[in-house]
Formats: structure tokens, sequence, C-alpha cells
């Protein structure tokens, strides 16, 4: 299958990042965000006045507008955010970026999250208040967690996928971020007798199986693949993005046709139309996980393995880089590196193929982004080092 | 009934489901035209197109369908109390939609697929009251 003309002519020219434990940042949140920005072009060697255009999801709180006094902007030509008020819509920031870019509405597009909880308040309590409403409370459903949990319930108990394979997913999230310098969890391996006997936060999660939060940004540059050449790091392309949600999967009162699932059928099926790939030949995924069965969920749904033989794949050993078949998270993740509503996952993607991730996968050439599962709205993204 | 348990959406498509609640004998959506049971409410029937949608009175027995027993404090659930199980349980006289709620009573023999029978309550949550399902396990 050949991949789509589309395919990459978009590329990631700079990153930059910002991590600091929950209510710790320095500035507030929109100086943090300007911050990372400015990181992210001194990376590529792009001047900020230059970006013109700017795509966050989420429900982000900073209006590209009110950024341009700090970066000099000089001609905002694009700004959108993805729906929706989890993380599912972090890869289809790529995607509104790209097709900008690529129809000529603007030539240099930042994708960013900023989340410092002085100035937006716990994200949990953002995600919720997002997809709320009386049909949920009334259930004491109050917390992203427990319609995770429902569905992790359904997985593990009807589906029959082992409670270990969750397990297995945590530790090597915190393998990855015991190694890295810039993880919360640096220095600090999951121990494993902690996460068996953590308290229960919904069962069928304990609290190691929820992510963390932190303050922070993190922030993109794209531009067109020809003009990424012309800038001080190697280009990392986007070889294909897709958003959305097949019929029968959405914000439904927890009536989605295939429950237990992460909601990436139809996502995963256009992304691998578009590039013309499939998961054997992905080298290394950011697994987005809100919640440790949802990340399991995503790999099932992607099609890296299937409900009979996810305890093959999900193990420990196959995980991690860079000896594993598909490591994941190779910074820590949502888990062990932090938490900016998966932002780090997508600035990891870009490291990890320019040789400057923590826990290197040597020779990587293809990254998987898989946006925040089980959220109404999903989005997957896969990032590449050589054009198709 | 004082204002505090008057339900709050009584203006989307899912209005007459709060009103039936809160008047004790619940109901739910089916299309008229194609006979459909719409849940999540809708205005028109995205299957057939028709805007005929009318209300019927719920059977609240079914089988639980998923399950969580919810021990950690979130804020808001102080009126509940922790631990509790919130249930999703799936009506099959009503083309297999799901209902949400709490379950009530005896939690043995709790599982994914047994059966439970629902009635009207309402949840605390904060200040507010929340006509809402509670659930018990079929003996």
């Amino acid at each position: 299958m050949s991949a789509s003309a589309f395919s990459g002519s978009v590329a990631v020219a700079g990153v930059g990042m910002r991590q600091y434990k929950r209510a710790q940042a320095p500035m507030p949140e929109r100086g943090v965000l300007v911050r990372a920005i400015v990181d992210a072009c001194e990376d590529a060697g792009f001047d900020p006045a230059d970006v013109d255009g700017f795509v966050s999801y989420g429900d982000d709180h900073n209006e590209p507008v009110r950024l341009m006094s700090d970066l000099g902007t000089k001609d905002l030509c694009w700004s959108s955010m993805v729906w929706g008020g989890g993380g599912g819509g972090i890869a289809g920031a790529f995607g509104a970026a790209a097709a900008a870019i690529v129809t000529g509405q603007a030539k240099a597009v930042v994708v960013f999250r900023a989340l410092v909880q002085s100035d937006s308040g716990r994200l949990s309590g953002a995600v919720m208040a997002h997809h709320m409403n009386d049909h949920l409370l009334g259930a004491g459903l109050i917390s992203p967690a427990q319609p995770c949990a429902l569905r992790a319930q359904r997985m593990f108990e009807h589906h029959g996928v082992p409670l270990a394979a969750a397990r297995e997913l945590v530790r090597a999230s915190y393998y990855h971020g015991a190694r890295n310098p810039n993880a919360v969890s640096y220095g600090k391996e999951l121990d494993l007798d902690a996460y068996d006997q953590a308290r229960w936060i919904a069962e069928p999660f304990r609290l190691f199986d929820c992510s963390r939060e932190n303050d922070g940004a993190g922030a993109l540059l794209l531009v067109s693949s020809e003009r990424a050449r012309d800038l001080c790091k190697p280009p990392v392309y986007l070889l294909g993005v897709a958003q959305g949600a097949g019929k029968g999967w959405g914000d439904l009162l927890e009536n989605d046709d295939h429950y237990a699932s992460a909601g990436f059928a139809s996502v995963a099926r256009r992304l691998w139309q578009q590039t013309g790939l499939t998961p054997a030949d992905i080298d290394v995924a950011q697994l987005y996980e809100n919640f440790s069965a949802q990340g399991i969920a995503s790999l099932i749904d992607h099609g890296f393995c299937s409900y009979e033989n996810v305890a093959e794949f999900v193990r420990f050993e196959n995980l991690i880089a860079p000896t594993g078949g598909l490591p994941i998270n190779t910074a820590g993740g949502n888990f062990a590196e932090g938490f900016i509503h998966g932002i780090g996952m997508a600035v990891e993607s870009v490291r990890q193929l320019r040789g400057e991730s923590a826990n290197p996968m040597p020779g990587a050439r293809t990254c998987l982004l898989a946006g925040g599962p089980g959220a109404p709205t999903v989005s997957s993204a896969v990032f590449g080092t050589e054009r198709p | 009934m004082d204002n505090s348990s008057l339900p709050r959406h009584t203006i989307g498509a899912d209005g007459p489901y709060w009103s039936s609640l809160v008047a004790g004998r619940p109901e739910l959506p089916r299309c008229e035209a194609c006979g459909r049971w719409h849940w999540p409410a809708v205005f028109r029937c995205g299957e057939c197109g028709s805007w005929d949608q009318r209300w019927h009175a719920a059977t609240l027995q079914g089988a639980v369908f998923s399950w969580t027993r919810t021990w950690h404090p979130f804020a808001g659930s102080e009126g509940i109390g922790v631990p509790y199980v919130s249930l999703i349980v799936s009506l099959p006289v009503h083309g297999g939609l799901r209902l949400l709620g709490i379950l009530k009573g005896e939690e043995d023999g709790l599982c994914i697929g047994a059966r439970v029978y629902g009635e009207v309550a309402e949840t605390a949550f904060g200040e507010d009251r929340i006509p809402s399902l509670r659930w018990s396990l079929q003996e």
C-alpha cells in the first residue's frame, strides 16, 4: 500500500518543553508557555516572531492571539483547537497544523499545550467539567478515572485481558522514566510490591495505574519539509495523522459499541491506510496512558496485539528500549515522565527519532503517537525520519 | 418536592427523561418511525431521519454491563460516601441500551452479567441532589 501525497510534506523542526511539579511552576501559565515556544524556536534556529499559526487541544486556555506580544508575532494566520476535553485530540492537533501548512494558510505552526494549576486548576477536574453531566454524576461518576475504570473492568472481566498486562505496561513506563533525568520518576523504578499493594482509586485501578498531573508546557514547531531541511535539527516528518470517532463511538453515556476499547478502530484504520504502514513497521510508540488499561486497549485498537495474544505482547521486556520489540513511552510517559496533558509524549516522539531520547532506540525510523484513549474524540499520528 | 431536587436539564433531547425520573416513572425514547431505542436521546433519528421520538415507560430490569467500586473520595462524593459501586446496566427490553446508577444493598454476586432491577432515587453531589437510579442484585 502506498502513502498519500500528504505523507511527509510537513515536518517538526523544533521542540520545547518545560515541566515542573504540580503547583510549582515559576511563572503563570502563559509565561511558561511562551518559554516553551521560544525553546522550540531556538531548537530549530527559527525566529519566534515568524511563527504564524498555533494549534492546541483539550480545552487549553491560552488563546493564540494573546501570545503575540510576547513572541513578537508579525502576522497570526491560523489558530485552531481540536475539540474535546481530554487528551484525545493531541495527535489531531498535528493534523490541523499540517492542514494549515499544506494549504498555504500558514507557514510555521506551533502545536502546544500548557497547564499550570494555579491558573487552570486540576486537569482531572477540567476534563470532567467538559464531559460531566447529571447522568454521570447521578451514578457517582465524578472523575475521569471512573469511566475509564468501567471500560477497564469490562476489558479484564469480560474480554479476559489479564490484569498482569497492566502491571507490565506501567513497569515499562517507569523503567524509562527512571533513566530520564527530566522525568518526575528519575532514578525510581516501579516498586512492584508498592504497585500491587497501592490503595484503590476506582476498581480495577490502584494508585499507580493512574497518570500524574504536572505544571508546564510543551511546544512543537511545524513547517514544510522543504523549509525544515534548512533549519538546525534533522526534520522529523509527519507521515500520517487521523482523528475522530467511528459510528457507535463518542459521547454516548457509556453506550459505545466496542465499550472496552480505546475508541481508535476507525482512526487506526485511516492512519494505516494513509501511511501505507502496518503495526509491524512501527519502531517505537508513545502511548498516551491516562490509565494503565487504556494504554493496553490502545495497543489492541492499533493492531499491535489482540485480546487473544495481549499477554505475549504486553510484556515488560517487549516494551523497553533498546531491546524490546515495541518500546513504549521512552521518556517515561504520563505515568513516570510527567503529565502535561500528554504533550511530553509528542516531544519524545521527535526526540526519539532524532536520537536525543534518554532511552534511545538506535536506528528507529518510525514512531507512533497514540492520543488520549477512551476519549470521545481520539487521534493518532506517525512520525518518521524519512519522507516516503 | 423542593427546588433542590428539580432536574437541571429539562430542555435537552433528554428533558423528558429527567421529568419522568422526578415523577418516579422513568421513561425512555424510541423512534416512532423505525422502532429504534435511542440513548442518549436524540431530536432526530440518524438512522431513518424521523423527528418523531416518543417516550415510553422504562422497564428497569437488566444485566450488569460493567461496574467499578470507587474508593478514592473524589470531591463531590461526600454525600454518597466511599466505597460505592457504580454500574452500567444493559436493558434488553429497550434494545440493550445502557443506563447508569449506583448499586444498593447486597454486593455479593456482583459481576458482569449479574441480573439487577432498578428504582428511582436521588444522588447527593455537593449541595445538589440529582435524580438518578439505584440498582439491586436479584436474588
